[in-house]
């Protein structure tokens, strides 16, 4: 039984050095992540982070920086129901399709049944159709989500 | 063993009248879904094909069509013989107002064993559904290589 993953696929009509850009600037991914910041020197091995409002939420290290193409780091959530689990990894490759960028995000080494696989199964739907909206329209997603959504968008 | 499916989720700045129209208007799938017609009269128990380029590629039937919520068809793809001997999937979309998005769920579901169809639509999926949201939210299409649909017959092409 292979262990479970999350893979989410997109199209955006962008170019990878500006997705790649909106992946790896804190600024950007403030825009679209609400509110989340990416920070990090980028060198293989070490140490990145996402905050929100001041907070750390996500943690881990730079596993694959290979600009436009592949980005990988491990996962770590910060919050105390995922404190328990394996750590997590994440990988995003960048494929020019002619005019557009198929983008697809794999979450592997998850906990069978954790409440990270759940959570990242929700956020990333929902982080990547923001990041596609802001990148095609100049806007992302409103952050006025409530209720579940809230969650979520916090986890992933 | 959990059955063979999938899933792909998407949230979209538009209205679930207006994704509803996209999914089921001939005029708009065309538009985003490779020159595709969808096409049917949308009531339980009627017939449903998907038109390329004046080329049938899928059959099926309308299971439910409650809309703006929930739409379900029978899908049994044509284009190789391979797939024409399997029985038919079945696809589900169902649309959530989600804020100012709608939230959109599609499940395509009830594969046999080993489908020769299985990697195909998922492949197709996230292209149709990403040039779906492009279209309703900037008013363009995405342009993809058709490859990028996984159709078998057409990916020679």
């Amino acid at each position: 039984m292979s262990k479970p993953e999350f893979v989410h696929t997109t199209y955006i009509e962008t170019t990878p050095e500006k997705l790649w850009h909106a992946l790896t600037d804190g600024d950007f991914t403030e825009r679209y992540w609400f509110g989340h910041r990416v920070a990090s020197d980028w060198e293989i091995g070490s140490p990145y982070k996402f905050t929100r409002q001041g907070k750390n939420t996500i943690e881990g290290k730079v596993l694959a920086f290979e600009p436009p193409k592949r980005l990988s780091y491990t996962w770590d959530n910060l919050s105390p129901e995922t404190k328990h689990e394996r750590t997590s990894r994440v990988t995003f490759d960048l494929e020019p399709r002619g005019k557009v960028v198929k983008l697809t995000v794999t979450h592997d080494n998850l906990d069978e049944g954790g409440k990270t696989f759940r959570d990242i199964s929700g956020g990333w739907p929902m982080v990547i159709a923001s990041l596609k909206s802001l990148l095609e329209t100049g806007h992302a997603l409103p952050t006025d989500l409530s209720g579940d959504a809230a969650q979520e968008k916090t986890d992933a | 063993m959990r059955k063979p499916e999938f899933i792909y989720i998407s949230y979209i700045e538009t209205t679930p009248e207006k994704l509803w129209e996209a999914l089921t208007s001939s005029e708009f799938t065309k538009r985003y879904w490779w020159n595709t017609a969808a096409v049917s009269d949308w009531k339980v128990g009627s017939p449903f094909s998907l038109v390329m380029d004046g080329m049938t590629t899928d059959v099926g039937e309308i299971l439910e069509a409650d809309r703006p919520r929930r739409l379900s068809y029978t899908f049994h793809h044509l284009l190789s013989e391979a797939a024409r001997k399997e029985r038919p999937t079945k696809v589900v979309f169902n649309l959530e107002p989600y804020g100012k998005l709608v939230k959109l769920t599609l499940t395509h579901e009830d594969f046999e064993e080993g489908s020769v169809i299985l990697d195909g639509i998922s492949n197709g999926w996230p292209a149709i559904l990403s040039s779906l949201k492009s279209m309703l939210e900037s008013g363009t299409a995405l342009v993809i290589p058709p490859p990028c649909l996984g159709i078998e017959g057409l990916n020679r092409s």
